[in-house]
This record gives structure tokens, C-alpha cells and sequence, in this order.
């Protein structure tokens, strides 16, 4: 059902639109008060000098320039909180198969998060071809496997903690520490978005709660708070959309032109004053936001066929329910790239109920039971979007990102039936605009324990997602207590070898 | 071979037959050295920063802070480690095929073996450099007087100044800046119409001496110093006491404390007296999950080290040294050597909350000693009401074990009812939780099920987790993922009402049947059975348990007297408990999250700022290029961090003064004389007037390092008092208002928002100091969560500053107006515009209760529209506005005009 008074025609309000916005102080009055001939001196890597986006105050969003020409228009990032394990479902091993129960060598000496390891243990789930690649996937993720042809897979990515906060920290900011701005937030810094009338970036979280880091995974940082993801899901709607209870929409209206008026006399007595003008075109995106938020939100007018597909119909049980509340969280992933929102960020997994692997991937005592519940909540809805992207030729232009704070253990933990935390070696996947698939690049050891062959960092990582969106990595950098920061830090290479 | 080579070749294999004789640098190594690296490291390349074809230039080494050899011992040289190729990763030349010759890299190593002698000694040399900020402040000034120099500049820039802005801006600008509160409209009328000559320089006193002078200030202060009330990180857990600091900073700034003298508390509080600053240093955020891998666990060391070193680089001294840590600083003369000598300050330095104790004054002697009589008087009548209670308590029969969190069973005569009722009225720990509760018949059934039918109800409900409804009361699911949580701390109650009545004679709770959770349990409660619900039978308490924890309930004896002596004895209890409280305070001094000190061990230079490839050891010591503290590594940890407050609170150093009067510029006037405020480095920005910054640092130190007294220069000067009218002439040269032609005007932070609109609206409470109000529901697992309240109230409606700061969260209405959340030292915000903001001040519950509280405010003023422009801003509307908001506010009603003026232009800049 939706609500009506979204819809009220504020046409009248946004033809009052300001003009006369523009010129020098302008470019730089969005979080920064100007630029001076010294911050062209700043190096941002050796050699090389910072590209500022021209930021226009009036539309934070408005499209920008890439550094050269983009791949990838819009990113979609899944993020498979608590750390997915790539030894039971994409990192397919035959040696732990055969030495399943014996110790793994060297394993007596290792101490990982929890503490001792035990023996290896193969997957409980089984491996199997899936696609015409024959990509070893398995029953854990059944109907994503089949969709492994579209996707390229990272499996030698590494990290640099093995503890929840700072991993997702570092998989989602480029710092193990709190406090440095999502790849979201670069991502819209630098290029805004294709849809102006939405937030640029949009965070998904799980209806169970949030990640780990909390909203440090799509935070701002240091960057200006324009480029924080808006977090929201399908349950929950965008905080303060909604006119006020108490208000009726006609005064609504009226007083969006009443405050209007009232801007417009004061700002007779300050004519050169941008950052006024500026404010009073924040209030007119917001109205248009006010209109386009609710309506992207409603899944209602979605044909049953959709939501069949993605397993959003479907309820009675704890999996089939959780299912569905994130398969439409999925179909509101697609409806914001359909629109051209530049980053969104959906999550599987969260912190806030019951903590350690109960309703994350955070799988240490009892993983069996655990991935049995979190597999066939992932599985349908995430295969489901993918398709549909596809269908609907979204791909074309959408890089499609698939990743995890960092992976598990081939061995369980000693006196226990799970994995512990491994940052050594891990498997993320990439499917859609510029890169090679079917895929595989980098490869653990014989058991899936350290990445030994196209070792990927997380600087990688990004230096590549950022060449997709026509970004130089090395150039995209922020002023920062003395510090041209990037998403990379100072490291990172493009992985030249996955672009198509 | 050429002849050039050949005759290589040839010194080569002199050198090496004459291998027992000493290896000379000039006639062995150097052509060694050009031969082979110069092509990099040379005058041309310098790749890392190193040069290898000149002495001078080998002693210093590479950017990476790695000295390149350890005179005497060839495995402990870097140089001679990357020859060998020991690492391939680190081999060089970096080909294979230009690897040096086994001979030659023999050579190397019998060099370095002999002591590695260059030609001019091996002194290291000194950092210098002539960088304007490291430069000593002048002592001659050009002028004596903010405008002087400033006048001086825009005559050179031949930029025209505004005129005198009107009195009303200018009490609207004086406050907002300086205390962040807009002036009551009584305020502003006795300002407009003071005949005094003297009026603004009385009233720019009277905004100084104002406490809430203090609260605006300090905001900006603990931006700075990245402070937050939480730990951060994963588990982000809350810091009870870490709001001492914060009124700890706020009362110095309104003492006008010496800053010189702050900067010594912040760092070495404990040594005078004022523990409290020492909060500074572990204000930061704090990883508590350690993890059994001793590399991760020692970073996490090196990293909160970094945080310390940071913060207090960025904050007295305006200089990033934290990027020394892997290697030499990029841009300015701090070595990696540098940084870890500083690193040596800290190193004893931990986190945590622990009692502060300053020497007792005469007049807590005294009061000490009152409290403590008054406590003997209270504990006398106690113990003669106790030793009555006992009198009746003879003959008890044996007592029931104690509750557990994991399981309690309640058994009965069997009895017939249709409704349970579970009633709290004591928790070992907050709300109670109950995971499941079960009542069973003779035959075994559990009745309570919610299959069955049975329907819960309760107190109340613990709000915004879904793990903790109602609903999981009787679901059948053990454990704290399906349990219920009362919404009132200790106390709360569940009844369930059955299908049809039933005959029950077991009952069977827990808090946490899966034994992960022992809080919240409920330590004092009754079950009663009804058939009507209205007639209650008690069937099972925990009166005739045995007290849980194995103590003895101090109050176990009330139930044993009669009521009036029972209300006298709760009575003196409460004041017994209060009375300890203040007298424990007095004795061991309160609470605090501030900073413990321990042993510092042994600080080491870690190569690439690896915990694993420990170095030299280094001394505590300061920067090399401006002094050294002249400490052994021997020296008390106490006095490492006294000494470097010394060195950084001192007029001999050339950046603590300069960065400080710089910041009280930025908050005055919106941008710093140099506008990189915590980078007064190579890579920050010049400042705009270097002789009026000087002049500026060293009046301020001049009067005994007084922000007041520097505040007061800035506020009186005419710059400040200029209108703040834009003109496009100027702004062509100058956009951003740098050279003050005219005032430049900004948007208001967060936090001056809030307060104003609660001041206008009439709720603001101005109550100072004491914990801080919560905008977030707080879920404390293992792993803390904050939900943002939906609702606020009067208990919220206070300045922002005494808002309980999380790390991470920010606040729904105002996180997104740019306000930080303490992860980073922030010396200025950012100021953004975006729709994210008009949506909450245009839509939130908070404008709109603000909105109604403000129409509340003023519906029966004789002219209510007049009121709401002169609260808001201190002015009368003028004709047009009149016309137009009394029609609307006729036809939509005086709130929706309060809510619209709470989002105008004028109300939220400084102008």
C-alpha cells in the first residue's frame, strides 16, 4: 500500500528553483572552503597529483567525470558479514578431501583467533560442476553455483586482521581502524550518480541488524557527509522520508513555501551568498527524494513471478521468513541500480542477535548447523538478483562484487565442529561490467588455507573496482590532517588480469 | 670487457688478495657503490629517498628510517642484507642479473665488519631545516594590533573593507561563535540600546565570563582530541566515567586555565595533581578483542602507541608524525627514529578507568569527618532495627538453593488455574530476562506453550531488539536469542493466560538455558496462580531460597519487621548506601576512564613499522630538529611524558603557541591563518599573515598563555566587527574571505543547531556538567548496540556537549550535519550541504515537538508571530514577512510556522 501523500505534486514548490548557482566559490563550498595554489603541490603517490571532483553544492549528485572511461557505471557490493567461509563453497579442494581427518602440517603450531586448530575437515557440503565451466561449487550455494559462469573469482584475496570489527573495516574502507571513509563514499565522491533524486549511495543492511563495524561500513569518514551511505532496507524505510504524523500534506506543501518565501527575502540581502542558494536547492532534492524514496521502496507493485523468483513470497519458517525479508532486500538492491544509484551495499548477516555465527557467517562451534539456515537464506535471492540484472541487460554497466570481512579455516577448530577466522587466503567473486568470465584468477594452497598464487590485497581489490569506474586509485585522494588519503592507502595495484 | 671495467676488475682482485688488509671505502666500496647502485640511488634518482654516492648521504640512508649499516656486524646490515639477497623480496639491484658478485658482496661485508668507515667520520648528522614553522616565532613585530596587519595585507591586495556590521549581527555572530547559543531578545534589546562607548568590548567580557563560554569551546576541543564515551571498534563498549574528562575540559576552559598549563595536565596529569587530563591520552578509540596471535596482538599495541603519538603531534604541534612510522616523514624533517623515540614517552601508558585521587583540601577534611559521624549515627539505628528483626526470625526452617541463571524449578501441590503470573522485583543486573517459562501438570505436559494456545502478557518489553519480545516467552526456543527482557531495570512481570484452566504442580524458568548469559537474572520474585485473574495465590518465591551469590541479602531482614520500622530501616539503608558512596570519593577519589601507567619496557625502532623486526633500541626523546629531552632508557615513565610536556608547553618551541592561537582564529573566523590547522608541515598550507600569527603567538604567550586574552584581541578587533555583505569585486580575488574584507559567514555545527532550537523554543535545559543524555537505546551484549530513541524528552533537551558520545553512531536528526563521532582527531569540520539534512530538520520527531513546544512557547504573546521572529532572531519582522507569515500561520496554524523558521537561512548562519 502506498502511502498517498508521497505523491502530492510539489510541482509548484520545485519550479521556484534557484538559478544563478555556479562560479569559483562554488566548486569547492561542498565540505571544503576553498583550494589554494598550495594544495596543488600535494602528491597523492609518487608522481602523481590529486583529481578533485568539481562538486556543485546545489547537486552533490549530479554525474561527474571519471579519470578516463569507465567500465562500470554503478557498483553493487554483497557483503557476507561475519566472514563467509571459502572452504565450503567456492574454494574447491580435492587434497583437503583426501587428508579429511588428519592434522594439516604445521597446523599444531598455528594459533588463529580462537586459539588451536584441529584436524583438517573437508566441506560437509559436496562439490560439484556448475555451469558449462564446470567451476567446482558447493550444495551449500547451489543455485548461485549455477550461475558461476558469470562470475570472476578472487581467490587469493588477503587481509590484514583476523578480528570481525577491523576486517570489515579494512574490506570496507581500506583501514583496519574506524574513522576512514567507505569505498561507497569515495566511489560517490568522485562521481556522484546517475540518479539525482536519490541518495547516492545506499547501504542494505540485514532486518536482523547491522554488520559488525555498524555503519563504519558505509560511514563517511572524513569526506563530507554528503557521500555517507543512506542506510535502509526494505523493512525499514529512509529515516524522516515520511511528512510528520501530525501534518497534513497541504500545510506540508504550504510550508515547504512558506520557508521558500522566507529564504528568498533574506537572501535578497545576501545575493553573492552561495552557500544560501545552496541550502535552499538541498531543501528541493529533498523534496524530490521525499517522492522518489517511497516509491522505490514499494515492492507491492512487483508481479508475483518477481517475488517468486527471488523467494520473497514464500514464509512459514525461520529460513523460508529470513529468506524472504532478504530477498527483498534483494529486489530493492535491483530497483536502486535499475534507477542508477552509484553504490549499493547489500548485506547477509548481522551482529545484533545472538552474536557469533547465529545470524551471521560467523561459523565457529557448530557450522554445519549454522550455513544450514545462512545457505539456503543467500542462495536463491542472491542467484535471483544476478539473473535478473542480467535479464534486464543492467550488467552492461554494473560491476557486481561479492566478498566477506575474510574467509575460514580447512581445519576445525580444536573441540569444536567449525572454523576459525583466515586472512590468508580467501575467495571474493566479481561478475558483470569489464571483467573476464567465466574466471578464475589467484589460488590458495592445497587446503585452502593461504593464498599462493595471484596474491590479491584488499588494495587490489579496490585499485581494480576503482579502474572499472574509470578511477586512478592513485589519484583519487581526500586532504586529511595532513595526509592526501586514499581508499588504497599508499598501496594497491589494478589486477590487470581479470579485466575483460 | 672494456678498459673501464678491466681496470675495475683489477682493483677488485688487488682488494681481494690483499684480503687481510683493511677494506678503504674510496678506493673499494665507492666504485663498488657507482658501479652497481648509483644509477638509482644517485644525485638523479634517489629512489626511497637514498643516495648512495656520497658519504654524507650513505650515514643518513633511505626514506624507510633504515640506517644502512650497523658498524661491525654485517648480519645486522641492512645494506648488506639487500646485496646478499637474503629476501628476494627485498634483494637488490632488484634483477637477478645485476646481482653484485659473491666477492663483492664479501667486500661489503668485510667493510662493515671493520666498522664501516666513511671518509669525513661517521658523526650522524643532525636533521635541519628551514621550513617557515620550525623556524623561532620573531620577537620584533611590525605592528601591534590584529588590524594593523591586517589592513596592511588587503591595502597590498588593494581589497576594499566592509564597513561596521549593525549591532544586531553583531551580538547574533558574538554569541553564536562564542558561546553557541543565540542572545534572548531582552538580551539584545539592553545591547541595542547601551549608550556606553564601551558597549562591545563590556559585552565581548560578559560573553567571555559566561559558563557557557566553556561548553562551546570545549566542543571544539574534543573534536580535536577524538573524544568519544565508547571504546569503538567491534564490541564498541561504553566508557560510564569518560565524561569527567569533558567537564574536567570545560571547566578549564572557563577558569581560563593557562594552556600551557593544559597541555602538562594532558599529558602528565598525574604528576600535578590533575589526573583527569591525562584522559587525553586513551580518549581514543580502544580495541579490546585481542587475539591469541601474538604479531596481531602486538600491532594492535603499535596502534594505539600511534593513536597517542598522533593525536598529540596533531593537536600541541600541528604536525603529522604519526607518518613516521614505517618510515621517514615524507615532507618534514622527523625521522622514523623520531618517532618511536616519542613512542618511548608512551610506552607504559595503558587504558582503562580506575579511581583519580587529588590531595584532600582542608575543607574535604572536614567535610570527610561530618560524613563520617552522620554514617555511625545511621549505622547504629541499623544495627539495633536488625538485631529486632532477628528476635522474630527464630526457628526458619532450611532454606532452597539459591537461583541459577541456567535453570530454577518450582514444585508445588498440584492446583488448578488458568493463569500464571511471574513477578520481579529484583534483578542481579538490569532489565530481567527470562528465556522460556514453562509450567508443567503432574503428567508432564507444558501447558505454557504457545502451540497450545497459552498467551503471554507482561510489564513491558525491552524495545528495538527482536530477540528480546514478548512473544518468546513461551516459543519453545531456549536461550538468550528467544527471550523476553523487561523494559524496567530490576523489576518488571509475565503472566500467561491459558486456554482453559489446567492442573499444574511444576514450574520451570531460566535466564539463559544455554549457560551463556548470567545477568539480568531475576534474584527476588514470586509466582502466583489464578483462576479468575483476579484472585491471586502465591505459590512459589524466592523467599525460601537461599540468598543468591551466596551473600547474605542485606535486606532479607525488612520482610521480619513491621511496616513503619521497615520504612525507617529502608530509609536508613538508602542514606547508609549514599553516605558510603560520598565518603569512599572523598578517601579514594572517583572514577574515571584516564590514562594507567606501567612499566614502559623497552621501546625499539620497528623497521617498516613491523612489530616483528625489532631495531635498535631508542631513548624517550622529542623531535630531533627542534631539541632533544636528553633521556636515558632508563628513565621513570612518569618523567618521559613530564619531560616532553615541558618541551611542547614551552616558549621555546616554535609550534605550540603558533598552532594554538591558530585554532582560536579558525573558531572565530571560520578558517585559521593557515587553514591545514593540524599541519603546520611542508605539506600544509602557508599561512595567509606569517607576521600577524607570530605577533599573535607570542602576545598570547606574552600574557601568560591566556586563550581568553587572545580571544578577546580577535573579538574586539575590527575584522570581527566587519559586515559580512559579499561583494563580487572582492570575491573574485578573494572567495573565500581569506584576508577578511568581510566577515565571512558559515553555517552553524551540529550542535550550536540543536541548542538553539531548544533555546528558542523555550526547553532547553542549561544544566552543566554530570553524566551525559543518551540518545541511543543501549543493547549491551558482548558487542554493544545502539538504537537510535525514537522519542525525546526533557531528560534530552540539554546542550549538546553533554550528549553520552558513541563511536561509530551518530545522532539520526544531527550525525548528518557533519559531526564527527571521535574515531579521528578532527581540528575542523567539514561543511557540507546535502537533502539528507533538510529531511531531518524539515521532518524528524524532534523539529517537530521543538515546533510545538515553540508554539507553545509564544500562542498567547499578544502578537505570537511577532515573538517567533524576535526568538529566533532577535529581530521584528518587517512588513512583508509580517503580512505573509500571519497569513500563513492563520491558515496553517502557529506550529507549522515554528517548524518552518526552525529551518531558515537566517536562523541557522552566523552572518
Amino acid at each position: 500500500m502506498i502511502d498517498r501523500r508521497h505523491l502530492f505534486d510539489r510541482r509548484h514548490f520545485l519550479s521556484h528553483s534557484v538559478n544563478g548557482l555556479g562560479g569559483v566559490a562554488l566548486a569547492s563550498l561542498l565540505g571544503r572552503d576553498g583550494l589554494l595554489a598550495d594544495e596543488l603541490k600535494r602528491e597523492s603517490a609518487p608522481g602523481k597529483f590529486p583529481v578533485r571532483p568539481e562538486i556543485d553544492p546545489a547537486r552533490p549528485y549530479a554525474p561527474r567525470l571519471s579519470h578516463h572511461p569507465a567500465k562500470a557505471k554503478q557498483v553493487l557490493m554483497i557483503f557476507c558479514s561475519g566472514a563467509i567461509s571459502q572452504v565450503d563453497t567456492w574454494d574447491y579442494k580435492p587434497e583437503l578431501i583426501k587428508r579429511h581427518g588428519q592434522p594439516m602440517p604445521g597446523g599444531d603450531k598455528l594459533i588463529t583467533f580462537q586459539g588451536a586448530q584441529g584436524n583438517l575437515m573437508k566441506s560437509p557440503w559436496e562439490f560439484k560442476p556448475r555451469g558449462q565451466s564446470g567451476k567446482m561449487v558447493t550444495d551449500l550455494i547451489p543455485q548461485l553455483g549455477e550461475l558461476a559462469d558469470e562470475m570472476c573469482f578472487l581467490h587469493g584475496l588477503t587481509g590484514k586482521t583476523n578480528t570481525h570489527g577491523p576486517g570489515e573495516n579494512f574490506m570496507c574502507t581500506g583501514f583496519t581502524l574506524d574513522g576512514f571513509p567507505s569505498a561507497g563514499a569515495w566511489t560517490t565522491y568522485a562521481l556522484g550518480s546517475e540518479a539525482e533524486d536519490l541518495p547516492a549511495y545506499v547501504a542494505i543492511p540485514d532486518v536482523r541488524g547491522t554488520p559488525q563495524s555498524s555503519v563504519n561500513c558505509w560511514g563517511p569518514g572524513f569526506l563530507p557527509a554528503a557521500f555517507q551511505g543512506t542506510s535502509f532496507n526494505a523493512a525499514k524505510p529512509v529515516r524522516n522520508i515520511a511528512i510528520p504524523n501530525s501534518i497534513g500534506e497541504t500545510t506540508d506543501a504550504a510550508t515547504r513555501a512558506f520557508l521558500q518565501r522566507q529564504n528568498q527575502r533574506h537572501l535578497q540581502n545576501h545575493p553573492e551568498d552561495s552557500q544560501l542558494a545552496a541550502r535552499i536547492a538541498s531543501y528541493e532534492l529533498a523534496a524530490r527524494m521525499q517522492m522518489s524514496i517511497p516509491e522505490l521502496s514499494d515492492l507491492s507493485r512487483e508481479p508475483d513471478s518477481v517475488l517468486k523468483a527471488y523467494g520473497a513470497s514464500d514464509t512459514g519458517n525461520k529460513i523460508l521468513d529470513l529468506r524472504a525479508a532478504y530477498g527483498r532486500n534483494c529486489i530493492l538492491a535491483r530497483r536502486l541500480i535499475e534507477r542508477g544509484v552509484r553504490f549499493v551495499q547489500l548485506f547477509n548477516g548481522a551482529y545484533q542477535t545472538g552474536g557469533e555465527g547465529v545470524s551471521n557467517w560467523d561459523g565457529h562451534k557448530k557450522i554445519k548447523e549454522q550455513y544450514d539456515i545462512h545457505g539456503p537464506v543467500l542462495d536463491q535471492p542472491t542467484a535471483a538478483l544476478l539473473k535478473d540484472l542480467k535479464t534486464r541487460g543492467l550488467l552492461n554497466d554494473t560491476l557486481v562484487v561479492f566478498c566477506s570481512e575474510f574467509g575460514r579455516m580447512p581445519t576445525f577448530q580444536k573441540g569444536a565442529s567449525g572454523r576459525d577466522h583466515n586472512p590468508k587466503g580467501f575467495t571474493a567473486w566479481m561478475a558483470g561490467a569489464g571483467v573476464k568470465a567465466p574466471f578464475t584468477y589467484g589460488a590458495t594452497d592445497d587446503f585452502s588455507y593461504q593464498a599462493v598464487e595471484g596474491v590479491t590485497t584488499v588494495y587490489d581489490f579496490y585499485a581494480t573496482i576503482l579502474h572499472l569506474l574509470g578511477l586512478d586509485h592513485e589519484r583519487l585522494s581526500f586532504y586529511h590532517n595532513g595526509i592526501e588519503r586514499r581508499l588504497t592507502d599508499v598501496h594497491g595495484k589494478v589486477i590487470r588480469e581479470v579485466l575483460e | 670487457m672494456d678498459p673501464k671495467s678491466f681496470l675495475f676488475m683489477l682493483a677488485l682482485s688487488t682488494a681481494i688478495a690483499q684480503a687481510n688488509k683493511a677494506v678503504d671505502f674510496e678506493m673499494q666500496i665507492q666504485p663498488l657503490l657507482e658501479k652497481n647502485c648509483t644509477k638509482c640511488h644517485g644525485e638523479k634518482k634517489k629512489k626511497g629517498g637514498l643516495r648512495l654516492d656520497r658519504p654524507a648521504a650513505i650515514l643518513k640512508g633511505g626514506d624507510s628510517g633504515e640506517p644502512l649499516f650497523v658498524a661491525g656486524k654485517r648480519k645486522e646490515s641492512h645494506l648488506h642484507k639487500v646485496v646478499s639477497r637474503e629476501d628476494p623480496d627485498e634483494a637488490m639491484p632488484p634483477k637477478g642479473k645485476d646481482a653484485l658478485s659473491p666477492e663483492e658482496v664479501e667486500l661489503i661485508g668485510r667493510w662493515i665488519d671493520e666498522g664501516a668507515k666513511l671518509p669525513g667520520g661517521n658523526e650522524a648528522t643532525v636533521l635541519t631545516t628551514d621550513h617557515w614553522s620550525f623556524q623561532p616565532i620573531a620577537k620584533e613585530h611590525k605592528h601591534g594590533a590584529v588590524d594593523a596587519f591586517l589592513n596592511e595585507a588587503l591595502n597590498a591586495k588593494k581589497l576594499t573593507a566592509n564597513a561596521m556590521a549593525d549591532r544586531h549581527t553583531l551580538m547574533r555572530r558574538l554569541y553564536l561563535t562564542i558561546l553557541g547559543l543565540p542572545p534572548a531578545p531582552e538580551e539584545m534589546e539592553a545591547f541595542l540600546s547601551d549608550p556606553s562607548s564601551k558597549a562591545w568590548d563590556d559585552l565581548v567580557d560578559r560573553v567571555l565570563a559566561s559558563p557557557h563560554y566553556g561548553e562551546r569551546l570545549a566542543r571544539h576541543w574534543l573534536d580535536l582530541v577524538r573524544f568519544a564515551e565508547s571504546n569503538g571498534f567491534e564490541t564498541n563498549r561504553e566508557r560510564p566515567s569518560a565524561w569527567r574528562f569533558r567537564d574536567y575540559i570545560i571547566q578549564s576552559f572557563n577558569n581560563d586555565k593557562p594552556f600551557d598549563r593544559l597541555i602538562k595536565e594532558h599529558l602528565a596529569g598525574d604528576a600535578l595533581g590533575a589526573d583527569l587530563g591525562t584522559s587525553f591520552l586513551v580518549a581514543g578509540p580502544y580495541d579490546i578483542v585481542k587475539s591469541p596471535d601474538p604479531n596481531l596482538t602486538l600491532m594492535q599495541r603499535q596502534d594505539e602507541l600511534a593513536d597517542m603519538i598522533n593525536t598529540t603531534g596533531t593537536a600541541f604541534l600541528g604536525l603529522t608524525i604519526g607518518c613516521a612510522r614505517c618510515h621517514n616523514h615524507k615532507f618534514d624533517p622527523i625521522s622514523q627514529r623520531d618517532y618511536y623515540s616519542m613512542q618511548a614517552v608512551f610506552a607504559g601508558v595503558r587504558f582503562g578507568e580506575r579511581a583519580i585521587k587529588n590531595p584532600p583540601s582542608e575543607e574535604q577534611k572536614n567535610q570527610l569527618a561530618g560524613l563520617r559521624s552522620s554514617l555511625a549515627r545511621v549505622e547504629r539505628e541499623l544495627a539495633d532495627l536488625r538485631s529486632m528483626a532477628a528476635k522474630s526470625d527464630e526457628g526458619t526452617k532450611q532454606l532452597r538453593p539459591p537461583v541459577t541463571a541456567k535453570f530454577n524449578r518450582e514444585k508445588f501441590p498440584p492446583q488448578e488455574t488458568k493463569f500464571v503470573r511471574f513477578t520481579i522485583r529484583k534483578t542481579n543486573s538490569v532489565e530481567p530476562c527470562l528465556d522460556e517459562l514453562e509450567v508443567f501438570t503432574p503428567a508432564g505436559e507444558n501447558v505454557a506453550i504457545n502451540t497450545k494456545g497459552t498467551i503471554p502478557t507482561a510489564s513491558g518489553s525491552y524495545s528495538g531488539n527482536p530477540i528480546h519480545q514478548l512473544a518468546h516467552i513461551n516459543d519453545g526456543k531456549f536461550g538468550n536469542s528467544w527471550s523476553w527482557i523487561s523494559n524496567t531495570p530490576g523489576t518488571g512481570w509475565v503472566q500467561l493466560e491459558l486456554p482453559k484452566p489446567a492442573t499444574v504442580e511444576r514450574i520451570e524458568w531460566a535466564r539463559d538455558r544455554e549457560g551463556r548469559f548470567r545477568d539480568r537474572l531475576a534474584i527476588d520474585y514470586s509466582i502466583e496462580l489464578s483462576i479468575d485473574g483476579k484472585t491471586w495465590t502465591a505459590v512459589a518465591s524466592s523467599r525460601d531460597r537461599q540468598p543468591y551469590g551466596g551473600q547474605a541479602d542485606p535486606a532479607a531482614f525488612l520482610a521480619k519487621l513491621a511496616p513503619p520500622a521497615a520504612s525507617r530501616a529502608r530509609d536508613l539503608m538508602s542514606r547508609e548506601k549514599t553516605l558510603l558512596i560520598k565518603i569512599s570519593e572523598l578517601e579514594n577519589g572517583v572514577k574515571a576512564w584516564v590514562a594507567n601507567f606501567g612499566a614502559p619496557g623497552a621501546t625499539h625502532r620497528l623497521y617498516r613499522g613491523d612489530p616483528m623486526a625489532k631495531r635498535e633500541e631508542v631513548s624517550p626523546d622529542a623531535l630531533g630538529v627542534i631539541g632533544s629531552l636528553g633521556l636515558d632508557t632508563q628513565t621513570p615513565e612518569q618523567d618521559r611524558r613530564l619531560a616532553l610536556a615541558n618541551w611542547i608547553a614551552n616558549k621555546g618551541n616554535p609550534l605550540t603557541a603558533r598552532v594554538i592561537v591558530n585554532r582560536l582564529w579558525q573558531y572565530v573566523f571560520g578558517t585559521g591563518i593557515v587553514d591545514t590547522p593540524s599541519d603546520f608541515g611542508t605539506n600544509g598550507t602557508r599561512p595567509t599573515h606569517p607576521e600577524l600569527l607570530d605577533w599573535l603567538a607570542a602576545d598570547f604567550m606574552a600574557h601568560g598563555w591566556s586563550i581568553k586574552y587572545t580571544l578577546r584581541l580577535l573579538l574586539t578587533s575590527e575584522a570581527f566587527q566587519r559586515s559580512s555583505e559579499s561583494h563580487s569585486f572582492s570575491a573574485r580575488f578573494d572567495a573565500d574571505s581569506r584576508f577578511l574584507w568581510r566577515f565571512p559567514p558559515r553555517r552553524l555545527e551540529a550542535e550550536v543547531i540543536r541548542d538553539s532550537i531548544l533555546s528558542v523554543a523555550g526547553t532547553l535545559d542549561l544544566k552543566m556538567g554530570g553524566p551525559g543524555f543518551h540518545l541511543f537505546d543501549v543493547d549491551r551484549e558482548n558487542v554493544v548496540h545502539y538504537h537510535a530513541k525514537e522519542k525525546t524528552g526533557p531528560t534530552e533537551w540539554r546542550r549538546m556537549i553533554y550528549l553520552y558520545k558513541i563511536r561509530q553512531e551518530r545522532d539520526a536528526v544531527f550525525g548528518v550535519f557533519d559531526c564527527p563521532d571521535g574515531n579521528q582527531v578532527i581540528p575542523k569540520r567539514t561543511r557540507s550541504t546535502t537533502p539528507l539534512q533538510a529531511l531531518s530538520l524539515f521532518n524528524s520527531q524532534f523539529t517537530m515537538q521543538q515546533a510545538e513546544k515553540f508554539a507553545e512557547r509564544v500562542k498567547d504573546d499578544t502578537d505570537p508571530v511577532v515573538r517567533v521572529y524576535q526568538l529566533l532572531y532577535q529581530r521584528k519582522p518587517d512588513p512583508a514577512e509580517l503580512l505573509d507569515a500571519k497569513e500563513f500561520s492563520s491558515q496553517h496554524g502557529l506550529i507549522a510556522l515554528c517548524r518552518a523558521m526552525l529551518n531558515t537561512n537566517e536562523f541557522l548562519f552566523i552572518f
